[in-house]
Parts: structure tokens; sequence; C-alpha cells
């Protein structure tokens, strides 16, 4: 017994190698099965096309699998980014969810608790390769009566102050509206902190001066959700200032802010709104680093 | 023990270097050109042609204003390995056209990593033998990142193995002073590699004045006294210039005679003149300081020597070299999510990186290996764990300091963290040598459980060392060109690192994966973008056949036709900006390695 524990002991070195070279080869074996063909992707694409409905959108699982966006119909949205998780995809009341457990450290925790409540699935799984395509019903989706981007034609855009002085109105170029001390309003793709967004680009005016936004008539909502973040790099670097948001509404007025070196959306709901009209006004004390992306929308209840 | 290696082992190791040399020439073609290495490349020809000036124009190009001229584009890095990479274009590629333009360029680049297998073995061989020299020398070749890296015209690889080769050479000389002078060049040319070298005399220093210190009778003893008070004055001597003069007076007023170089000169002088007293009164504390000694003399005069750049004006030029490597740029690194963009930056980075970035058959020997290495040297110091586990010595604490030392310089949270691995380059060897020891026990230990013969403990040694070896290679040749995107099984692979949000890839040689796909839909003049991609690289593409050469660069999405983006988490809003500018989310192709996109190609909608 003492000899076979001593023998034990003495190999005991090049069975952990020997061991651990096992699990590293059995792991590189086992991979590829967790890898889809483009068949299993167009079959998924199948899937989806007999059974979309509009409003839908796919949510990719784990979030980087964008191999799909290859396959997938080029109009139906596709959300995969750092952090989707946490997206409350409002305007889609049914979410088909493209997930993939079989690969390795599928941050499923981060799923469960983001993504899962609120969400009921609304339809059985269908297994497709590694793919597994499972429909959920959203439960944070919410009407959009309006959303300021789709309105960016009736907008009346200017630049105010500082002090007294008349409103500077912009000017149309190209699909742009550009206006006096450098600022100017789009309606453009841009990220906010990994999130892809289509929203007012916005690039505040000069010298203390204020960006405002006038949409003459807007209908009632039971809220509007204002939508701030400074896109890209020039979210995080530090000490710019801070851009305030005020928005003038039939509910009142609230006001918001997005600090320096804040990351992400800033989010501002208020409460029910009569039809009327909204001014968002935008300023901040050096417009350097702070271009801004902006949505607006009103929102209406469940779908 | 003697230190040289056996005539066999030599020639092991040669065949090693051979072998290593010829793989990375083989493999050379499919790798791309990172970001660095065109400008590299850029320099290198321009370096080249100025030593041709210098041949038909000695007094033209000795002047300042062509010195200037010529070495003035990328004075970021000395001169080494920049001149080799072009003289052996200018001879290969331009004169012979034996090979192909970037293959001229890189066949220096392996040359000197296939000193790192060779030097491994030599040296794992002496300390530990034969089984544990050959595993070194394979299992820092077989890390996907470290073979990948040894095909560029960088510096990384190469400030790794004159790393290595000088500490090599340091350790022989201990023992035979004939060494001394080789290791004083080696520095020297570790200098003009990169600026790592400039640390070697941290790491060096103490060894070889602890053990010309125990080496020493009273008298030499005495004179190194001497030598450390002489060093000590330097240091309050300057450290007096700087409080009256302030850092930047220091510098700018520093010139051929100022009290700056008077300090030096007298620095110099005298410690040249105590060793030289102390190799005439206690030649055996002499020996041990010896290779110090050649480092102190022969290395600042090759790195001075060896750059013209630096002729006119050392001074101010040299100062620019440390201020711009000592403030240097922090570029975003994506980390467990977080992208990384400013210090302080996490402090378990460099250690957690490495871990997962290696196969994990060879973080197993390597961890295991620096383990023991640093219980070794505790015993030194602690009598209880001596007793219990051994005592290190002199070597065991060169290997041990050399194995963490880049390692734990690059973990500083003030240090830049990008580049992956390929910072702490320095240290792989180290713990490349250091697993081979644990390689060498395991198989020594598995025939000796096995009763086995020494014929069959050699095959099982075979056979066992192929079995970890095994995981890497295949890790490795999965991998390729793409070492940048390497992970390891404990990080889940590729794809497991990706969920866990680690950084995708670097430096923009993934590129390669969507070229043939991009040449086969361009047309003449198609305007094409490649993020990331800088436009010696794009142009470098073109003339290497791996690009076609009527596609134009495009300087963004807006006037380009086709995009090829790189994934990077700090890149996101340059892939959404092509979204916009060409009116689709849904990419042509990409590259999707084990299913991670690295690189993302769209075509502009038809109007």
């Amino acid at each position: 017994m003492n000899e076979t524990a001593h023998r034990l002991r003495t190999a005991a070195p090049a069975l952990a190698l020997m061991l651990v070279a096992l699990f590293g080869l059995g792991f590189q074996l086992q991979l590829p099965r967790a890898f889809p063909s483009d068949g299993d992707y167009r079959a998924v694409a199948g899937a989806l096309a007999a059974a979309r409905a509009p409003g839908d959108v796919v949510l990719l699982h784990p979030w980087w699998t964008e191999r799909a966006r290859l396959f997938l119909p080029p109009d139906l949205p596709v959300v995969g980014y750092l952090g989707d998780t946490t997206d409350d995809l409002l305007e889609h009341p049914r979410i088909w969810v493209l997930a993939n457990e079989r690969l390795p450290r599928t941050p499923d925790t981060d799923f469960r608790r983001n993504f899962l409540p609120d969400r009921r699935q609304a339809g059985e799984p269908r297994q497709l390769g590694p793919l597994t395509l499972t429909p959920y019903r959203n439960g944070r989706a919410r009407k959009v009566a309006l959303s300021l981007i789709d309105a960016f034609d009736r907008l009346e855009i200017s630049v105010e102050g500082p002090g007294e002085t008349a409103a500077q109105p912009c000017r149309r170029s190209g699909a742009r509206m550009q206006c006096p001390f450098d600022a100017s309003v789009e309606v453009a793709w841009h990220e906010v902190l990994y999130q892809p967004v289509r929203c007012l680009y916005v690039l505040p005016p000069s010298g203390g001066r204020t960006l405002s936004l006038k949409l003459p008539e807007a209908p009632a909502a039971e809220a509007l959700l204002l939508e701030a973040g400074i896109t890209w790099e020039h979210a995080w670097i530090p000490g710019r200032s801070d851009v305030l948001l005020r928005l003038e509404s039939p509910a009142g007025t609230s006001i918001s802010k997005i600090p320096g070196g804040r990351e992400g959306f800033v989010r501002t709901e208020t409460p029910a709104v009569a039809p009327g009209p909204w001014t968002l006004r935008i300023t901040t004390a050096n417009p350097h680093d702070r271009q801004t992306c902006v949505r607006l929308r009103a929102l209406g209840g469940p779908p | 023990m003697s230190r040289a290696p056996t005539p066999l082992d030599r020639r092991i190791a040669l065949a090693l270097g051979i072998l290593t040399f010829v793989v990375l020439w083989a493999t050379e073609r499919a790798v791309g050109f990172v970001r660095d290495e065109s400008v590299y490349f850029a320099a290198a020809e321009q370096f080249a042609r100025w030593w041709a000036v210098l041949f038909h124009r000695p007094a033209s190009a000795l002047s300042d204003p062509v010195i200037t001229q010529a070495f003035d584009f990328n004075h970021e890095h000395p001169m080494l390995m920049k001149s080799l990479y072009g003289w052996s274009h200018a001879l290969f590629a331009q004169t012979l056209g034996w090979v192909r333009p970037a293959a001229g360029f890189r066949l220096p680049a392996f040359a000197v990593a296939a000193l790192i297998p060779t030097l491994l073995h030599l040296w794992g061989s002496v300390l530990w033998g034969r089984r544990a020299g050959l595993f070194a020398a394979l299992c820092f070749f077989l890390a996907p990142r470290h073979f990948f890296n040894a095909h560029l015209s960088c510096f990384d690889m190469p400030v790794a193995a004159m790393w290595l080769l000088v500490v090599y050479l340091f350790w022989r000389a201990e023992e035979d002073v004939r060494f001394a002078p080789w290791t004083g060049l080696a520095f020297g040319l570790a200098l003009a590699t990169k600026h790592n070298a400039f640390f070697l005399p941290v790491v060096l220093t103490p060894f070889g004045v602890l053990a010309a210190w125990r080496a020493a009778g009273p008298e030499g003893r005495n004179t190194l006294l001497g030598m450390g008070r002489a060093a000590l004055a330097f240091v309050g001597y300057l450290a007096l210039l700087l409080v009256v003069q302030g850092r930047d007076g220091l510098v700018q007023s520093w010139q051929l005679l100022s009290p700056q170089t008077f300090g030096l000169v007298a620095l110099v002088a005298s410690l040249a003149v105590l060793a030289l007293r102390l190799r005439q009164r206690d030649p055996a504390a002499f020996v041990r300081l010896a290779p110090l000694v050649a480092m102190g003399l022969l290395g600042p005069v090759v790195f001075y020597v060896h750059w013209p750049w630096l002729w006119y004006h050392p001074v101010d030029r040299l100062a620019w070299y440390f201020d711009f490597h000592a403030t240097h740029v922090h570029y975003a690194w994506t980390y467990f999510g977080d992208v990384l963009r400013a210090p302080p930056f996490p402090l378990a980075y460099v250690f957690v990186v490495t871990a997962l970035t290696l196969p994990v058959s060879l973080v197993l020997p390597m961890t295991a290996g620096l383990v023991r290495t640093w219980v070794l040297n505790l015993g030194d110091l602690v009598p209880a764990i001596g007793r219990r586990f051994g005592r290190g010595g002199q070597t065991e604490w060169l290997l041990g300091v050399n194995a963490l030392f880049s390692i734990l310089l690059i973990s500083h949270p003030e240090v830049p963290h990008f580049g992956g691995v390929k910072h702490w380059l320095p240290s792989m060897p180290f713990l490349a040598l250091l697993a081979g020891r644990e390689f060498d026990r395991a198989a020594a230990g598995l025939s000796s459980a096995l009763r086995l013969t020494a014929r069959r403990g050699t095959l099982a040694s075979v056979a066992l060392g192929g079995l970890v070896l095994l995981p890497a290679f295949t890790l490795t040749v999965h991998v390729h060109p793409y070492g940048t995107s390497a992970y390891g099984e404990l990080a889940g692979g590729i794809p497991g690192a990706a969920s866990l949000g680690l950084q995708r890839q670097f430096w923009s040689n993934n590129v390669t994966g969507v070229l043939p796909w991009i040449d086969a839909n361009s047309r003449p003049g198609t305007r094409v973008w490649l993020h990331e991609v800088n436009g010696l690289s794009f142009r470098d593409y073109q003339r290497n056949e791996m690009l076609r050469k009527d596609v134009i660069p495009a300087g963004g999405p807006e006037d380009a036709d086709l995009a090829a983006v790189q994934y990077h988490q700090e890149f996101r809003e340059q892939e959404v900006q092509v979204w916009q500018a060409f009116g689709t989310w849904v990419p042509s192709t990409g590259l999707y390695l084990d299913e991670t996109p690295q690189v993302v190609v769209y075509r502009r909608s038809a109007p």
C-alpha cells in the first residue's frame, strides 16, 4: 500500500500534466460543436421570416454572436451589444432571443437577472443546430405615439441667448440642420455606451448658448421619455462640461443633466401629457466633445 | 557544476534555432501587417537609403542635417532592428529578389526570435538536463501569441530575446570572465533594440554586486565599498542638480561642457579606476563584477554609436526618448467588459491576461515552476522553509527575478496596459525555462513510478512531452495567423473571452482574413476603407500581393464603397457610422473566429 502511494505520489506531477493536457484537448475537440453552420443560421432566418410580425426584434445571446446578421432578414432589427440585456426594447412587443448556450462562458446569469424580468416566453423554443430561437412577450414594451426623430422635418430649431438676444434659426443643409455657433442637428446612427442608436445627433452651440428644438404640435401621451447621452469615446473624457436638457411640454418643465464623464443614457420620464407643443433646450458651457444623442418619445400603454 | 553546455546540447540548441527560423519563415506569408510594423518597414527602408548615401557620399551622410532628415522618422525606437530589417529587405527582396518585400524585412526578426529556443535549451539543459531544455524551448514557441509576435518586424520579441541573451551571458560570465565582454556587448545590443533593456542593470546589478561581495576579501570589499560610495556620490550630485535646476533645467542645460557631463565622467572614471584596482587586488571578486563593468562600459557606447540620430544631440534627444516612453499615451483596452482608458489599471491585469491567453497545459508547468522557484528562494531567507523545501541560490534567484520582473513592471497601475502580452514578453522565456524543470521532474517521476528502463523512460518522456505540448500546438495552428485574438482554455477559448468581455484583437492585422473577399468583390477604383489599417499597411498589402493594386484607400465610411471594420469595444461608433453612411446594418462578409466577429465587411447599398 505504501509502495503504491509512493509511486502515485512520484507520478502525480506527470498525471497532473496529463490531465490538464487532456482537458485542453477535450475542450478544443468539443468546441466546434458550439458553432452553428451557415445552414443553421439560414434555418433560423427561415423560421423568423415565417413567424415574424411588425414590431418584432431579435436579441442575440451572447450579445456578441453577430454572425447572425449575415443571414437574418435585413429589415428585421437585430440587437447585440455589450449590456443589451438591460435594454427595455420598448418599441418591440415581441423579442426573439437567438441563443447559443453551447458556447463557453455564456453569460446566463446576466441574462436571467437583466433580461427575463417582465418578459415571458411566448412560444416553444426551436432548436436549430446549437442555436435556440425563443419568442418572448416583452412586458416592458410601450406604444410609441411619436418619436422626435420621426418628426425631425417639423422641428423648429434655433440657437438662443445668452441673455435676451433674439433666437437665430438653423437652416437645412442636406439632411442636417446647420445652426449658428457651430451647432447642428441631424437624425443619424450613433453609439452611446456600445448601444447603436438612431437618434437626434446634436452638436450644441458654443459660448454657453442654448439649442432649442420645438415641435409645435405633439399628441397626448401617458408619458414623455427623454433619453440623452454623449456618443462614443467623448463620453468618458474627464473634465468636460455637463449638458443641461430642459424639456417644456403641456405636462410642465423637466430638467435633466448629462454630467461630464457620464457614459450611457440619462433618462427622464414625465407624467401624462396633453396635446400641445414640446420644446427641448440643450445647453452646455463648452460644447467640445459634447456630441449628444437625444431620443424623445411619447409613450402610451402596453401595445 | 560547469555552466557550459555539452557539445551535443549545443548542436540541439542550434537545430532548435534553425527549426524556429524555418517555421517562422514558412508561416510568415499569412501574417498581416500590424499597425506598427508597416511604420517600421518604412523607417527601415529610409535608414537603408541613408546607408547607401553613406557609401557614396560619406561626408554628406554624416552631417547633422542629413542624419536628422534620415533618422527623424520613428525616432521613438532605436535603430538596431530597423537597420537589420532595412538591410535584409534591400538585399534579399530588392537586390536578389528572393523573397517578397515583407519577408525581406522580417527575416532578421525570425533570426533574433530563433535565439530564444536556442538559449533556452543551452541554459535548461545545463541546469536540469536535456529534457528540461527541450521542453522549455518548445513550450515558449507553442504559445500562440509568442508564435505570432515572433513573425513581426517589431521589437517586442527581439527585446525578449536580447533580455534572455544578456541574462544568460551574465550568468555564464559569473563563472567564466571571458563572457563578460560579450555580456556588455549584448547589453548594448539590447539597449539598441528597445527601451525595456534599460531595466536590465536594475535587475542584474544586485546579483553582480552581491556575488562580488561574497567572493571578495577585505581589500576587495573596501574597493567595492568605494564603488558604492562613488555611485552614491553621483546620485547625490544629480539630486542636487535636480533641486537647483529642476527637471527641465537639468535636461536643457546639459551640454558637452556642463556640470552634468562632469558628474557623469567623474562617475565613469572613478568606477573604471576602482574596477581596475579590484581586478589587481581581488581577481575572484572582479570576475563576479566583470559582466556589470562590461555592461556599464560597452552598453552606452554601443547604444550611442549605433544610432546616428543621437550623434549630434545626445542629451536632448535621449531626454526626449525617455520622456516619450515615460509618458506614453494610454490606448483603450477591454478587460472584463470595461474599456480601460486611463490609469489606474487593475493590479492583477497582467497575471490574469497571461493565464487566460496561454494554453492551459503551459500555464500549469509555468506556474508550478514559478512557485517552486520562489519557495526555494524563500528558503534562502527563512530557514524553516529552507529545511522543508530546500534553498534556492543565486541562479534560482536570477531566474525567479527575471521571470517576474517585466510582469511586475507592467502590473504597476500607472503603466500603459495595451498590447496584449507583448509588453511583458521578456518574462516569458524565463517562465518557459522554469516550466522545463517542472516537466523534467514530472517525466522523471513518471519513469521512476513505472520503473521504466532508461530507453523506455525516454520514450515515456517523449510521449508525455508530446501530450502536454499538443493542446498548445493545436491552439497555435488553429489561431494562426490571428495571434492577437488567441485565448486559452481557461478563458473558454476565443468565444469564452468574448463573453468575458476581453479584448477581441488589436493591431489590425486580422484584416487579412477578408482581403481575398475584397479582392474578389472589388472593381478597379473601388474605394476601400480598412478601419484601423494605416496608410502604410494598406500600401504594404498591395505591394505584397495581398490586396489588389487597383483599389483606392478611403479615409472613412463616408467616401468608401467597401468598409472592413475591426471589432474593438472602443470602436463601436465606427461600425455604426458605417451603418449610417452605407444605409445598412447587414454585413456582406466578415472574419469570424470561432464565431466571434473580428473584422466585419460592409458594402455600400446601391443608390
